[in-house]
């Protein structure tokens, strides 16, 4: 996905995907999987889980193809959202991980994702980094950890040793102020 | 938007995925009936959606295309259905042209199918104590008889069980469906044996027993979590 001409390749590869291209579906597979796995085994941890939750996402983005706008965001960005929501559905229903709790050889804690530094971004991505730049450090790291570890209120409670009440205020106002920073 | 502030910041967590099982699985649901509590979370979902760029890829364990490719054609929507009642007339039509006792038969089994596509055989009920607090979701299958439990935010009771009930005053005491399990799917071969019309029309309930369920066959107390079911169908 370093190739600058990708996101252009996705767009096209979706609306063909819309049309029943088993081909397109095939490549936009290829293209897609390692940042889609990426996506659901941070928020699930255990990867037999997040193997068969990925094969839910893509039979799903089969199924959900035609309702892609590209004026809404990147194919990543919606396949991604998809992918989010599935996990974090079987995240809740399984038991609860502490966010403390990573397997051996699995480093891939929100910490080490620098979205500060990240190099290529969508100009919406930008625009969202300016944003989550102006929170609290704290306030950044708690939002970030969620988005990318699934991490509920208490898992945030746990780990920044807050009760939740704190939390969910601060998940709010944090909430309330990127919207607000974002909104032309 | 005409949503209060409170549902605001419960779409901008559900986005997010910060809320509960059972928060989530309220809203989830919510959504499917509120078309503004449903713009609201995609608004959210859109804000944040960009993040997705920086998150770095980990390669699946093994390649799953064929797999998938095998639950896509398996996979049946609603669109799906529509296809089949659509496929289903068309061959219906066509046999009724090739003779009579073909036609005959075929109408037959066109009718019979075009009934099951048209009434809805599939119910579900949501088994809470209070509008926040989903404990299980029953799927009933009416013509199957088939009762599956599925557990989404019930709180584990140590040394006790779970146990169903349907009750429904065709039935007078409270009839047990079996002990249900707080972390897994359960489902109960027990329905086999009540009328249709009550089984749609009962109200489900939830026990806390002890361990392996009621030692009596009746309830030992008040039901903590109770529904009804409603058609899964549009």
């Amino acid at each position: 996905m370093n190739d600058p001409a990708a996101p252009l390749d996705l767009i096209e590869l979706m609306s063909r995907v819309a049309k029943r291209d088993r081909a397109a579906f095939a490549a936009l597979y290829k293209a897609t999987q390692a940042k889609l796995f990426g996506v659901v085994a941070r928020i699930l941890v255990r990867r037999d889980i997040a193997g068969e939750v990925l094969q839910e996402v893509y039979v799903r983005i089969w199924e959900k193809a035609g309702d892609y706008e590209k004026a809404k965001g990147s194919p990543i960005a919606w396949m991604a959202t998809i992918a989010r929501n599935r996990a974090l559905d079987e995240a809740r229903r399984i038991k609860p991980i502490s966010l403390e709790d990573m397997p051996e050889g699995f480093e891939v804690a929100a910490e080490e994702v620098d979205p500060l530094g990240s190099r290529e971004r969508s100009e919406q991505l930008a625009a969202l980094m300016k944003c989550l730049a102006r929170l609290d450090e704290e306030k950044r790291q708690i939002v970030l950890l969620a988005y990318y570890r699934g991490a509920s209120r208490e898992a945030l409670a746990q780990k920044f040793s807050r009760p939740v009440p704190t939390i969910k205020t601060w998940l709010h106002r944090s909430l309330a102020q990127l919207r607000d920073c974002l909104s032309p | 938007m005409t949503i209060s502030s409170e549902d605001d910041m419960n779409a901008a967590e559900f986005a997010l995925g910060t809320l509960d099982a059972g928060e989530r699985a309220t809203i989830a649901a919510r959504r499917q009936r509120e078309p503004d509590l449903d713009a609201a979370v995609k608004a959210w979902e859109a804000l944040l959606s960009s993040l997705a760029e920086t998150v770095p890829p980990i390669s699946p364990p093994q390649d799953f295309l064929a797999a998938i490719m095998a639950r896509m054609d398996g996979a049946v929507s609603a669109g799906n259905v529509a296809d089949l009642a659509r496929r289903l007339s068309r061959w219906r039509f066509g046999a009724l042209a090739a003779s009579g006792l073909a036609a005959a038969l075929a109408v037959g089994i066109g009718l019979r199918e075009t009934t099951r596509v048209e009434q809805p055989h599939e119910f579900v009920a949501v088994l809470q104590k209070s509008a926040d607090s989903l404990a299980f979701m029953v799927t009933v299958n009416l013509d199957t008889r088939d009762l599956i439990v599925r557990p989404v935010a019930a709180p584990p009771q140590p040394d006790k069980s779970y146990e169903l009930w349907i009750i429904d005053e065709k039935l007078g005491a409270p009839r047990s469906l079996g002990v249900i399990d707080a972390a897994h799917v359960t489902a109960s071969p027990r329905l086999g044996s009540f009328d249709r019309a009550v089984v749609q029309g009962a109200t489900y309930a939830v026990t806390v027993e002890p361990p392996g369920g009621s030692p009596d066959g009746k309830p030992s107390g008040a039901p903590v979590f109770v529904g009804k079911l409603i058609p899964t169908g549009k």
